[in-house]
């Protein structure tokens, strides 16, 4: 069977499967069970972009599983296996996407650890958990999809908790540190390859340690939530053979901190949200002893949304997001210093299991449209454009 | 005549305050009879932020679907039945609680409730019998 045959029988079969229990009780625990199976289309022109697409794709998925309980009263663990597709990035491959223990020990004050999704921005935290919404792609500008690894989880410690008050609403807030898995199979590898600089790929991809805190600011406007994290990479290493002369290792390191700032609005039918974040620090590039060159890497990204729900069964979005290089090359055209994307985006309710959506991006700019192996772009428009079609199916 | 007819007007407004706060009733397993369970608990207790009792064990969350729970997230949460699903699914896909369950009949829920130590949901008045207290969240 090709693969658009094996993917809409994949999907029909979805549409046909009865709604499953989210939870499933053993014994005096309480176990539950829930994942998502998502399945789409994209086709893009001009550019691959996001990822490989220009002929139209079905190598677009996602899918999870996790199982969490509870042992006594406090205590919570679980863990979710995550695997994608995105063109050909990801192949499908399962990765442990969170996995913790939880201790709360009163509202104001728990501690996590393990493997713990990474809270910067209003969605990073769920960044593929996309029933919750109604666009296919959040804004690119703060979370790429291709770079999930920079902003996925990490494996760590985290302090958390909420802190209510009478009159000024409630603070959510988390502190976090630790370090992230990153993947040669995932895209954020053509974030070091698209330089050129190492020949046939970078071999390894490491981080010396993450750390962080996040406020989220529940105001006492209805509907009003406040984000504020700040969050730091510590030389994020990309490894590999040089380019120009393979006896050679060459490094590329950055350490990125990012500092953001959202507002999520949410009355009646519609909600409106805006995200402003600066991504700025130190960058190295090297191949000892023929070369050594110190920088900066940077930019700085923001986006307005608005959704609206029309009854239990439709929901349209539509977002302007742009991300501008804060050190481009000199020599740099608009068009490559900066991305904007026009996104708009129809959400339809099946049932509560079934979500079907559609989206088109007009895109202006090609900062961050890579040229590598995996993602070939080798005359780079200066605009372009894609669709995508995603049916998901939740439990 | 003036003042007759305005207390008649006060009373049918009180009367339909009442009713209308009186559409659903929060229910809770007996052995939540010894918490102190306020408004601003609730809140906690229904968005995940609250996860045990004082006394009581764990918290489980029973949720009914349907035409009552919109009103009852509204006034308890501030959210409506779409918002708080989503809240949900948030949490529990991202290993940051544990979904509430979910019933499609009150009596099944009150089942549940009853049942279940630490559980607390959310019925129709007339759904409440003596296997559960009521717990009124002020």
């Amino acid at each position: 069977m090709n693969r658009p045959l094996r993917a809409t029988s994949i999907v029909l079969a979805l549409f046909s499967a009865n709604p499953l229990t989210a939870a499933v009780s053993i014994g005096n625990s309480n176990v539950q069970i829930g994942g998502f199976f998502s399945q789409g289309y994209l086709k893009s022109s001009k550019n691959n972009f996001p990822f490989e697409s220009k002929d139209g794709t079905w190598d677009f998925r996602e899918m999870a599983v996790n199982v969490s309980t509870t042992v006594g009263s406090h205590l919570r663990v679980g863990a979710q296996g995550f695997a994608q597709r995105l063109g050909n990035y990801g192949e499908d491959k399962v990765k442990l996407d969170w996995a913790v223990a939880d201790y709360n020990f009163r509202q104001e004050i728990g501690v996590r650890a393990g493997r713990i999704k990474y809270p910067k921005g209003l969605y990073g935290e769920a960044l593929d958990v996309d029933a919750i919404r109604p666009f296919i792609f959040l804004p690119s500008s703060l979370y790429n999809p291709v770079l999930r690894d920079f902003s996925a989880s990490f494996d760590g410690a985290m302090i958390y908790g909420t802190i209510s008050t009478a009159k000024a609403g409630s603070f959510d807030y988390k502190i976090f540190y630790g370090d992230i898995a990153m993947n040669t199979d995932q895209g954020v590898a053509d974030f070091f390859n698209d330089s050129g600089f190492f020949a046939d790929g970078v071999k390894t991809l490491a981080i010396d340690h993450v750390s962080g805190a996040a406020i989220d600011w529940s105001t006492p406007l209805s509907g009003l939530k406040l984000h504020f994290s700040y969050s730091k990479l510590a030389d994020v290493d990309g490894v590999g053979p040089f380019a120009a002369a393979p006896m050679f290792t060459a490094l590329i390191r950055v350490a990125p901190a990012y500092t953001t700032i959202g507002a999520e609005y949410a009355h009646g039918d519609w909600t409106f949200a805006a995200e402003w974040q600066n991504q700025d620090g130190d960058s190295l590039v090297q191949a000892l002893p023929v070369y050594n060159s110190a920088g900066k890497y940077g930019s700085r990204n923001y986006y307005v949304s608005a959704t609206r729900r029309f009854g239990e069964k439709w929901e349209a979005g539509a977002y302007y997001s742009k991300s501008r290089d804060l050190h481009p090359n000199p020599s740099a055209t608009t068009a490559e210093k900066q991305l904007e994307d026009y996104a708009v985006s129809v959400r339809y309710n099946v049932n509560e299991h079934v979500i079907l959506k559609v989206e088109f991006h007009s895109i202006d700019g090609r900062f961050n449209v890579f040229n590598t192996p995996r993602n070939p772009n080798p005359t780079l428009a200066d605009s372009s454009s894609f669709w995508a079609i995603k049916s998901t199916f939740i439990f | 005549m003036k003042t007759i007819s305005r207390s008649l007007a006060v009373l049918a407004l009180l009367a339909f305050t009442l009713s209308a706060h009186a559409a659903t009733t929060v229910i809770g397993n007996k052995n939540l009879a010894g918490e102190k369970i306020d408004a601003a608990t609730l809140k906690a207790v229904f968005l995940g932020k609250k996860v045990a009792w004082d006394g009581a064990g764990r918290v489980t969350l029973a949720v009914l679907k349907g035409e009552l729970a919109d009103e009852f997230l509204k006034a308890t949460v501030d959210m409506n039945a779409s918002t708080f699903t989503n809240h949900w699914r948030r949490l529990s896909m991202t290993g940051g609680g544990t979904a509430p369950k979910f019933f499609e009949k009150a009596d099944e829920l009150r089942k549940f409730v009853a049942d279940t130590p630490g559980a607390i949901g959310f019925v129709g008045p007339a759904s409440v019998d003596g296997s559960v207290i009521p717990i009124n969240g002020g």
